[in-house]
């Protein structure tokens, strides 16, 4: 029953990512592989916030969901003259810094959460407290579970009206023919800004669920394998609607797991379940470049 | 000035690379990342020969026609498919990298994850002057003179060099005049995958290797494409020494641990206020597909 509500906590955290991925790559049409960064800028927030100033849960996930906003300048100011291959890249260079800040910023002598030692470095920050809403603290996972799926729905429920807003229209406009938005008078950029800082918003959202389900963060939470399975899922699901990235976390958080029950030995179920990521986005360019359930094919 | 021979040094590695990853992305504008997962592999077929008791040659040779192996059954089973039914360069770049993801997990699969190196002992080493170079280091600096001089003269000297050049230039009027694009795309792959195998090799012989070292490799590399200038075969190599000498600065006056903070914080740079690289010229970035 555990591993059920454990699976399901993971599958609202990754749905939020995909919905929240979906936007700028499926919508924007822009491929940004520093959505994990993002993810991490959540959870540390929650992190420090929580455990030294006892914070609860809901300011403490808005406050990172801002952090995250206004550091997501670093992927949309390039994107206003990058496309293509380029963009993929500058957002890479976005991943690595993100990483590299959290990886660094640690010093042996100060203490954690101050100035010179803010992420604690390679080690993490262990004894994250439990989500709390109002003085009230989730202790049960049966609880937590149910919490975690009401922020998901929420948060999928805002991004789909998003979508289908008048807003989200101009984001498709944009993404076929950059040049007739414009011309109809569209402020593309600005589109580009806000659609990147809502994205990167919400992805500070799952990270702070993660980091109150884990109650253990790393800088491994912004790595490069992250942002490349949050892009799978919304790839191998499909781009450019709500159901695509919705299939896409349910398959790739599934498939692994039946893995889980052929009794392989674990370094070997690690190396496989990658190889699997890796064959389904080889497998799907070729035979279904639209994903699973998708209806635009990636440019 | 030690310092700055370590940074050259380990900038030619960079070099041989980048110049790998151009001889692909420049005739096909495939964005090759699959060349990680051959910079991965090179160096695990010739530890494979070597503990089976085979010579360095037969060790190197097994490494190097394995990389282009792979690199030409990359093209053959996938980018060449893909382009012709026109796929889009995002199309490309998601495929090359699930084909990297797929090769690293198969070798760590195979032969386990841990850090393995070619050589044992210590090194040799000479010294000139004030600076020590070791023998690993003159191997680097040779193959990577050696290889990179003779690519040159390959491309500015040779037929073969010109119609790569060509295909480069403009693939559809290389085919209206009667070449066969596919043979020349699978070339440049070969080419690829030789260059990429024996950058691996070598730093592989220096430093030691492990499954996962190539990603981090070829990024690298394509940094040093952007800074030295995307449109040329030989820009990256300027790119890519600048890059060395930077990197090796940073472990001097900082630590290691900021390398990849200062690699990518140029690129930004680069890609702010010079997009064309050090050796381009100006042209619109979204001019290419």
């Amino acid at each position: 029953m555990n591993y059920l509500l454990h699976l399901l906590v993971y599958f609202d955290i990754y749905l939020i990512l995909a919905l929240s991925l979906n936007l700028v790559v499926g919508y924007c049409g822009m491929l940004t592989l520093a959505h994990a960064g993002y993810y991490a800028v959540g959870g540390y927030a929650y992190a420090l916030l929580s455990l030294q100033a006892g914070w609860g849960f809901v300011p403490a996930a808005l406050t990172g969901a801002g952090i995250a906003a206004v550091l997501s300048l670093a992927v949309s100011l390039p994107a206003w003259r990058l496309r293509g291959d380029f963009f993929v890249l500058a957002s890479l260079a976005v991943q690595t810094l993100i990483f590299s800040a959290l990886y660094n910023w640690s010093s042996a002598n100060a203490s954690l959460g101050s100035w010179r030692n803010l992420t604690n470095g390679p080690f993490g920050i262990s004894g994250i407290p439990r989500a709390s809403i109002l003085g009230w603290q989730i202790n049960s996972s049966a609880a937590f579970a149910i919490f975690a799926t009401a922020v998901a729905t929420g948060c999928a429920f805002t991004l789909w009206r998003l979508m289908i807003s008048p807003w989200g229209r101009l984001l498709l406009a944009m993404r076929d023919d950059e040049l007739a938005a414009r011309g109809l008078g569209k402020n593309t950029r600005l589109a580009k800004v806000q659609a990147v800082a809502i994205s990167c918003g919400f992805a500070a959202v799952a990270g702070t669920l993660y980091a109150a389900h884990v109650r253990f963060l790393d800088p491994s939470t912004a790595s490069l394998d992250e942002s490349i399975l949050m892009l799978s899922m919304v790839i191998v699901g499909g781009l450019g609607n709500f159901r695509g990235p919705v299939v896409g976390a349910a398959v790739l958080l599934l498939l692994p797991e039946m893995l889980r029950f052929m009794h392989l030995p674990d370094a070997q179920a690690a190396n496989l379940r990658l190889l699997i990521y890796g064959a389904l986005l080889v497998l799907m360019m070729h035979f279904r470049p639209q994903g699973i359930a998708g209806s635009h094919r990636m440019k | 000035m030690q310092i700055l021979l370590n940074g050259l040094i380990s900038g030619s590695a960079i070099a041989l690379l980048a110049v790998a990853f151009q001889a692909v992305y420049l005739p096909t504008r495939v964005f090759f990342l699959g060349l990680a997962g051959i910079y991965a592999l090179a160096p695990f077929l010739a530890h494979a020969v070597l503990s089976r008791g085979g010579g360095w040659g037969a060790a190197v040779l097994v490494a190097l026609l394995g990389g282009i192996g792979v690199s030409l059954l990359c093209e053959w089973a996938n980018h060449a498919p893909l382009a012709q039914r026109k796929a889009s360069e995002g199309t490309h770049l998601v495929a090359s990298l699930g084909i990297y993801i797929v090769i690293v997990q198969v070798i760590a699969m195979l032969w386990g994850n841990d850090t393995r190196t070619l050589r044992t002992g210590l090194d040799a080493t000479t010294r000139f002057g004030g600076v020590v170079i070791t023998g690993a280091q003159w191997l680097t600096l040779a193959a990577a003179v050696v290889l990179l001089a003779a690519f040159a003269v390959l491309l500015m000297r040779s037929n073969l060099g010109l119609r790569l050049r060509a295909l480069a230039d403009n693939p559809t009027q290389f085919a209206l005049f009667g070449y066969n694009v596919d043979r020349h795309r699978l070339l440049a792959f070969a080419l690829a995958g030789f260059f990429a195998s024996v950058s691996s090799l070598a730093t592989a012989y220096d430093i030691g290797f492990d499954p996962h070292t190539g990603l981090q490799a070829v990024l690298l590399a394509v940094v040093a494409v952007i800074i030295g200038g995307r449109g040329s075969f030989m820009g990256p190599v300027a790119g890519a020494v600048l890059l060395g000498i930077l990197r090796s600065q940073v472990v001097w006056h900082w630590s290691a641990r900021w390398q990849a903070a200062a690699t990518f914080a140029l690129l930004a740079l680069f890609l702010l206020i010079r997009p064309q690289g050090l050796l381009g010229h100006k042209s619109r970035l979204e001019a290419t597909t």
